[in-house]
């Protein structure tokens, strides 16, 4: 009963580390442009719902809504200022860049908002459960999961089927062949790394529901987001979100064995799917 | 005695990552693994097995290397921008490793009490010989090696690997060599550190800090050259001094200087300097069109 | 020529890669519908001067001219848009997806451009009695293709941008000849709706064969232009091999 409850916890887990590592597959597994500050900008959006929520008293749904335009737009400067100066050929540059970008932001917030780690009232839907076949599984964690479905289900088909979804895949296979065939390129990559850090905006919202935000958490965020990308298979949408719920158990699992390893044994279980297979628990082999 | 031992860490640790990321296409944000596995080490064999902590760091520089081995089997298979969050990965799993373990302490460290049995003065000359043997390993051996007959192979692989493998170089096993000699010399840095800092304990050993060390310094002063390093460790270490007591501010310029560099000058400091006067003091470095082509 | 007003122009083109000039001064023109070949050594700089064209180098704003407006170093994917689309050497498809997913990126870009609001000539239906295969093959990923159907998808992909200016790469680079002979047989079929073509190629005779006129490039320079049918083969190798070549 023990371990199938903290299965239970793992996969719900997971639901929130599928949507960190939304944006990350579409940016890392697609365009292939890494990002180190990735886990930073989800901090930063949290902490400006946080700050917005309590200074003009929004409950957190509206707190989303304000999220997603600010993280969009943060995103597509992010491309346009950034790393549209730094892709093509070798990603030294962009990693370089973002990781500079990653201490800046760290730092930045952690003089306008000091070390400490906040969270977002939920007004009682942090603690609300229901009872489902007699283990309580709260209703914050469910809806997590939910979203985190919804908005993989969301990408994937976007990415399958839509004229958007179509240039960004050509544009991030041959940039110079999508141009010859009326591709702007560094639109479509504007556009792409709005949309995966307007989605850091809803799980940034999540994040700061269900545990505390502080500036230095911005790292972890990233590690846990890479290596669910990276169980998964990359470019595979559904890939990365079934990557971050093996993450999600491995981690409730350790965890529940020894409080100290939880985290160890996400990285463990990472390490394992590189040592035996490499290419990802859904690659697409492309 | 504690800059000079500062100073000459930095120069050793940003040219180790000189030499992977500039000449071995090889960029890691954990080298810091190395620094703390190298630091405990020495930790280790001083306190559990009584050996002298100046012979110690010469031993200390094994556990890194042959940690490098099976490491480098795993990260091989990621390339570019994935290899560095792997490098990331296993330095955290490193730390989470160490914090865990009661044999070390876990997560409150441990204190070096064999340094007390020397005189200030036995200190002084111990830490600068490691310091000047550090300097003279990593720089003078970098230099040692780009003169050698595998230069020509490094450099060709830093300006074109693709190039290069089609040219006879074996670039896998260039690659594993010099991604396990890098840790052996961030090794033997972070041994002499901690040695100097009498304290060692999980969250400083095996910080991202020592990552941002490196890609500060290497950035900043020129990748791909020895100069450049040089350059980059002093503008480091004078501003650490300078304006280190500004704290957040100043790690915020600090990133921004990066950002910059990264996206309007490539080549550092010392890429500008060269371009201009078209000097170079060790000449390793060849200089190759990069256009476009 | 007695064509009066050219759709696509060069005057003096100049252009190369970061330090390295690879285009001395070249002038060229092409009148609507008409087919020239462009003939040179390797390294001529034949896909260089269609890479200017097509805004994939840089150069300046006057050297080309489109429909006489000056569009030198304007970005690639606007090139698209005025109604000049190209072929790439290698066919540069996108791998990973399928015939149609690569065919539809053209379909959509067009789509979204205004000009081409009314009676688009080329259609997903058209192309496929073009090349018939890629009806059969519109579900599968294109590396799976052999060179020549991914050469078809490939000019199907430019057609569907709506060109009235189509480049063409080494179109039978690494084809058999049988195939090349079927690929080459529909050219005329595209220059029948009124496309203008240029075609770079290796195998001269064929370049003469096919064009209207012919140009024939050495070292960056423009050597020799005329009818195809009246260029006689000494002044062409003179052309392609400079004046003072060695005995071949």
């Amino acid at each position: 009963m023990q371990w199938l409850d903290a299965l239970i916890q793992g996969i719900l887990l997971g639901g929130m580390y599928a949507q960190y590592a939304l944006g990350m597959t579409l940016m890392f597994g697609v365009m292939r442009i890494v990002n180190i500050a990735h886990g930073d900008l989800m901090i930063l959006l949290a902490l400006v719902g946080i700050s917005g929520s309590a200074m003009f008293g929004v409950g957190p749904f509206l707190v989303i809504v304000l999220l997603i335009p600010i993280g969009a737009l943060l995103g597509w400067a992010l491309q346009k200022g950034i790393l549209n100066r730094v892709i093509g050929g070798d990603e030294l540059p962009s990693l370089i860049a973002t990781f500079g970008l990653s201490v800046a932001l760290q730092n930045l917030m952690q003089q306008i908002w000091s070390a400490d780690s906040r969270s977002l009232p939920g007004g009682g839907l942090e603690s609300a459960s229901v009872n489902v076949a007699g283990v309580y599984i709260g209703v914050l964690p469910l809806l997590v999961l939910a979203t985190a479905v919804g908005l993989t289900g969301g990408l994937d088909a976007m990415l399958r089927f839509s004229p958007f979804g179509r240039a960004l895949r050509a544009a991030s296979v041959d940039s110079e062949a999508a141009a010859i065939t009326g591709v702007n390129p560094r639109a479509v990559y504007a556009t792409a790394t709005a949309a995966a850090v307007a989605i850091l905006g809803i799980a940034a919202v999540f994040q700061s529901l269900r545990a505390t935000v502080s500036p230095a958490d911005g790292p972890a965020q990233l590690i846990y987001a890479f290596e669910a990308v990276i169980i998964g298979g990359m470019g595979s949408v559904w890939g990365s979100f079934l990557g971050a719920i093996v993450l999600g158990i491995a981690q409730a699992i350790g965890f529940r064995a020894d409080p100290g390893w939880g985290i160890l044994m996400g990285h463990l279980v990472f390490l394992l799917v590189l040592a035996g297979r490499p290419q990802g628990l859904m690659s697409r082999n492309r | 005695m504690r800059w000079m031992v500062e100073l000459s860490c930095y120069l050793a640790v940003a040219q180790m990552w000189n030499l992977l990321a500039g000449y071995g296409g090889l960029v890691s944000v954990g080298q810091q693994a190395f620094i703390g596995i190298a630091g405990y080490a020495l930790f280790i064999l001083s306190i559990r097995f009584g050996i002298n902590p100046f012979v110690g760091v010469a031993l200390a520089v094994i556990a890194p290397a042959l940690v490098a081995v099976p490491t480098y089997a795993l990260l091989h298979r990621l390339d570019g921008p994935y290899f560095a969050i792997g490098t990331w990965v296993i330095a955290e799993s490193f730390r989470l490793l160490t914090t865990n373990m009661d044999f070390v302490n876990g997560g409150a460290g441990l204190t070096l009490r064999a340094m007390t049995q020397f005189s200030a003065q036995e200190r002084a000359i111990g830490m600068t010989s490691w310091s000047a043997a550090l300097i003279l390993i990593t720089v003078g051996g970098s230099y040692w090696l780009l003169r050698s007959r595998y230069g020509l192979a490094l450099a060709a692989m830093r300006d074109n690997a693709i190039a290069a493998e089609s040219q006879g170089v074996n670039v896998k096993r260039l690659r594993f060599l010099i991604y396990v000699a890098a840790a052996a010399g961030t090794g033997l840095a972070g041994a002499v550190y901690y040695m100097a800092q009498l304290r060692i304990s999980p969250v400083a050993a095996y910080s991202p800090k020592w990552a941002s060390v490196c890609i500060f310094i290497v950035m900043v002063g020129g990748i791909g050259s020895i100069e450049g390093v040089l350059i980059g460790a002093l503008i480091y270490f004078a501003s650490d001094r300078l304006f280190g007591e500004y704290g957040t501010t100043y790690l915020i310029v600090l990133g921004i200087i990066t950002l910059l560099v990264a996206i309007f000058a490539r080549g550092g400091v010392w890429g500008v300097v060269s371009r201009y006067v078209g000097v170079s003091i060790f000449s390793t470095r060849r200089i190759f069109a990069r256009g476009d082509a | 020529m007695s064509e009066a007003v050219p759709i696509l122009s060069t005057h003096g083109l100049v252009a190369g890669y970061g330090d390295f000039q690879a285009l001395f001064g070249v002038d060229f023109e092409i009148a609507p519908g008409e087919i020239v070949a462009l003939i040179g050594a390797n390294g001529a700089g034949k896909s260089t001067f269609l890479r200017a064209i097509m805004g994939l180098l840089p150069s300046r704003r006057d050297m080309i001219r489109f429909d006489g407006a000056p569009i030198g170093g304007a970005p690639t994917h606007s090139m698209v848009g005025r109604g000049i689309t190209m072929v790439p050497e290698g066919r540069r498809l996108f791998t990973g997806m399928t015939v149609e997913d690569n065919l539809r990126v053209a379909m959509d870009c067009a789509r979204s451009s205004a000009r081409r609001s009314e009676s688009a000539p080329w259609t997903i239906e058209r192309l496929h009695e073009l090349f018939p295969i890629l009806a059969d093959k519109r579900g599968t990923p294109v590396e799976r293709l052999s060179g020549g159907q991914q050469q078809m998808v490939a000019i199907a992909r430019a057609l569907l941008g709506q060109p009235r200016l189509l480049l063409c790469d080494e179109l039978s680079l690494g084809l058999a000849p049988a195939v090349i002979r079927d690929i080459y047989r529909s050219l005329p079929l595209i220059s029948a709706t009124g496309t203008a073509m240029i075609l770079v190629e290796q195998d001269v005779g064929l370049a003469k064969t096919t064009s209207h006129r012919l140009y024939c490039m050495l070292e960056g320079r423009m050597t020799l232009t005329g009818r195809s049918e009246n260029l006689d083969q000494a002044a062409i190798t003179d052309a392609y091999f400079g004046s003072h070549h060695a005995v071949a």
